[in-house]
């Protein structure tokens, strides 16, 4: 156990040098793939060639929240700040990411279904999911960050966020799906893709996991700098006043 | 058990001494229904389907201005610390808001529902709604009470309660018009609606009572 | 021989982030003690009193209240503790009698109706007894105050600043209440020890979240002999 801790500080030691280059290449190589290897889709065109963005996207922002909920739970019960700063961090970079995957859709459905939005079951869970973190993100920048009962409070919230998620995907569906649609949607990673298609898109998933982890990584790095140079301020004016 | 019952009485009777306070969610609620009301007559002949969604719309924003300042007269005048200090479990503490909060929503929902009645002509107080309201009001009351604990620790409280409260309760606001919706005779998809109200509503009534004591631990 | 603590405090710390408020902090106070906690502003007298009372945990070290474990045995502790901090820490909207009731009832006192009677008696708010607290003046506050933290009999009462909540009048009146408990501990942080030095008998300095002293008067040793 405390060799594996040990070899897990020594990676995550190595993240500035490994973390930038392999993002990097990572993200070159999913849009070389995306633009140049993947072939035509033959009914729609260009414009699915946004997928191996859309899909590895959302797999990046369910991933941030689930980092959000499980600090959050870390929060409350190590009472240990540091991961505070880290559910702030992925909180972002998930909000991030799933406005990436509605503007993404977005541009996608505009010639595809004929309209920029529908409330269809899974963009409607986005879109609330969106919205859930974004107030979170919120409420976090209005207090204090040095204030452990805000951060209690946030991580009480992203927990019964989180936990909202599966009664909020079974609301929508029963709500939509029991309905006739005037679309019939599939999502291309529904369907059986042929084999070019289905690489790029796992190079995407890599790409944009990295990325997403790299994201992760600064912003937390940030967020405990931000948050030591405030107490080292609050120390000093204690010291000037005593 | 007893200093669960002796904080409920007390925010019972806090209620009844803030009732202006309150009592002002309740002519909110009204008026929205008379200006939807209103508005929608000016479009439409048929205003009896749009009714479940005025309804809920209502419920859950009188809902989250009723309960904004569950905490915060308590954490002002320091009575908060008062009975956190005393030996009682700390839950207690939230189902004496919950309750109190509970009650006036409901004294909300009647006035609401009559003046409903009128304006849309359509009986509303029948067991069915009043099961579905009844049961969904326990569901949104206990989250919003557990979110007002944001008290008087964060500035703009009241522009942010309603920005967190609504997205979570959402899966309510779908159920919960949908099942108004068949208890009224609206024509749409059916749908376990019922169930999901329940299901919602004892997830947030646990949830919030379990979680409440983690957010005053220091 | 073994000395019977009231509050027993051992290596107690408190870190908020990287600042560290208390750091080993060690305190024992004799049951029937009276002690003034002194020091400058944040130096951690606040904490050290909202952790004793248990609103605020610690991170690491142990305290013992009456014998019990703080982190433990929590409600026992609470029980036992009765808290005057320099908030009157009552419902404005309630009357006096309201107030007292309602402590009496979540603290389980027995008789609870004539116990707070009988405090509103003593403290001189009988005739103002029906009249909502926020009409009353700060001096009727303070009393009331006095009667909340009291009326569960505590064997121990913890004083956050009485000087900026409490006046002469109402030290003498919280002797006066207190007199006739011998055992009955005291542990108020102040920072006018002037406010309270005939009252006190032992003061307990700390400073940069350090106890540095702690001393018994003169006079304390001798009628402990």
């Amino acid at each position: 156990m405390n060799s594996v801790a040990r070899t897990a500080t020594r990676v995550y030691g190595w993240r500035w040098i490994v973390l930038p280059p392999t993002v990097g290449i990572a993200m070159l190589a999913m849009i070389v793939g995306a633009m140049v290897v993947a072939p035509r889709e033959a009914v729609e065109g260009e414009v699915q060639r946004i997928f191996y963005i859309h899909v590895p996207s959302a797999i990046a922002a369910y991933l941030a929240f689930f980092i959000v909920f499980v600090s959050s739970i870390a929060v409350l019960w190590r009472r240990d700040m540091r991961f505070d700063v880290v559910a702030r961090a992925a909180a972002g970079v998930g909000v991030l990411f799933t406005g990436l995957v509605l503007a993404t859709g977005a541009i996608w459905g505009h010639p595809i279904w004929g309209t920029w939005w529908a409330w269809d079951a899974r963009l409607t869970s986005t879109l609330i999911l969106f919205l859930i973190f974004s107030g979170y993100l919120l409420a976090r920048s209005l207090s204090d960050t040095s204030d452990e009962q805000s951060a209690r409070y946030g991580a009480v919230f992203a927990i019964i966020g989180f936990l909202d998620i599966p009664i909020i995907n079974m609301s929508v569906r029963w709500w939509r799906t029991l309905h006739p649609q005037p679309i019939v949607l599939k999502m291309p990673g529904e369907q059986a893709l042929p084999g070019s298609m289905l690489a790029v898109l796992w190079l995407g998933m890599v790409a944009i996991l990295l990325l997403a982890l790299w994201f992760i990584v600064l912003r937390s790095e940030t967020e405990r700098i931000a948050t030591r140079v405030n107490e080292l301020r609050v120390a000093l004016d204690r010291d000037d006043e005593g | 058990m007893n200093g669960a019952l002796t904080v409920m009485r007390k925010d019972l009777v806090l209620l009844w001494r803030h009732r202006s306070g309150w009592l002002s969610a309740a002519t909110f609620a009204t008026m929205s229904v008379l200006t939807y009301s209103f508005a929608f007559d000016l479009v439409t002949d048929d205003v009896r389907p749009l009714l479940p969604g005025v309804l809920w719309v209502t419920f859950l924003f009188a809902g989250i201005i009723a309960c904004s300042r569950s905490f915060a007269d308590e954490v002002e005048q320091g009575t908060f610390d008062a009975m956190l200090v005393a030996p009682i479990p700390r839950s207690s503490l939230y189902l004496g808001k919950a309750v109190s909060n509970l009650a006036a929503l409901l004294t909300i929902e009647v006035a609401v529902m009559l003046m409903a009645t009128i304006l849309f002509n359509t009986t509303l107080l029948t067991a069915e709604l009043a099961f579905i309201v009844g049961v969904g009001t326990v569901g949104y009351v206990s989250l919003t009470t557990l979110l007002a604990t944001l008290g008087s620790r964060v500035r703009s409280r009241e522009v942010l309660l309603p920005v967190l409260a609504l997205p979570l309760l959402v899966p309510l606001l779908i159920a919960g018009v949908r099942a108004t919706g068949g208890a009224l005779d609206v024509p749409n998809g059916d749908g376990p609606w019922l169930l999901l109200i329940v299901v919602f509503t004892i997830w947030s009534a646990v949830g919030s009572a379990l979680l409440f004591p983690m957010v005053v631990e220091q | 021989m073994t000395a019977t603590f009231a509050i027993e405090v051992t290596r107690l710390s408190k870190r908020y982030g990287t600042t560290t408020v208390l750091d080993g902090v060690e305190l024992s106070l004799v049951a029937g003690s009276r002690t003034a906690l002194t020091g400058a502003n944040g130096a951690g007298k606040s904490t050290l009193l909202a952790i004793l009372s248990t609103l605020v945990s610690p991170t690491g070290g142990q305290v013992r209240i009456a014998g019990y474990d703080l982190q433990t045995q929590a409600v026992e502790v609470r029980r036992r503790i009765g808290v005057l901090g320099h908030r009157p820490m009552l419902y404005e909207d309630l009357t006096p009698l309201e107030n007292l009731l309602f402590f009496a009832k979540l603290y389980g006192v027995a008789n609870p109706r004539p116990r707070a009677e009988a405090f509103l008696e003593v403290l001189g708010l009988w005739s103002r007894r029906f009249e909502p607290v926020s009409v009353l003046s700060r001096g009727y506050h303070q009393r009331l105050a006095i009667g909340r933290a009291l009326i569960h009999s505590p064997e121990i009462l913890l004083l956050d600043e009485p000087e900026t909540g409490l006046d002469a009048e109402g030290i003498e009146l919280l002797d006066a209440l207190m007199l006739r408990e011998p055992a009955f501990t005291v542990l108020a942080a102040t920072h006018r020890l002037d406010r309270i030095a005939g009252w006190a008998d032992s003061t307990a300095n700390i400073e940069r979240g350090r106890l540095v002293s702690h001393q018994v008067s003169a006079e304390a040793l001798a009628a402990s002999r």
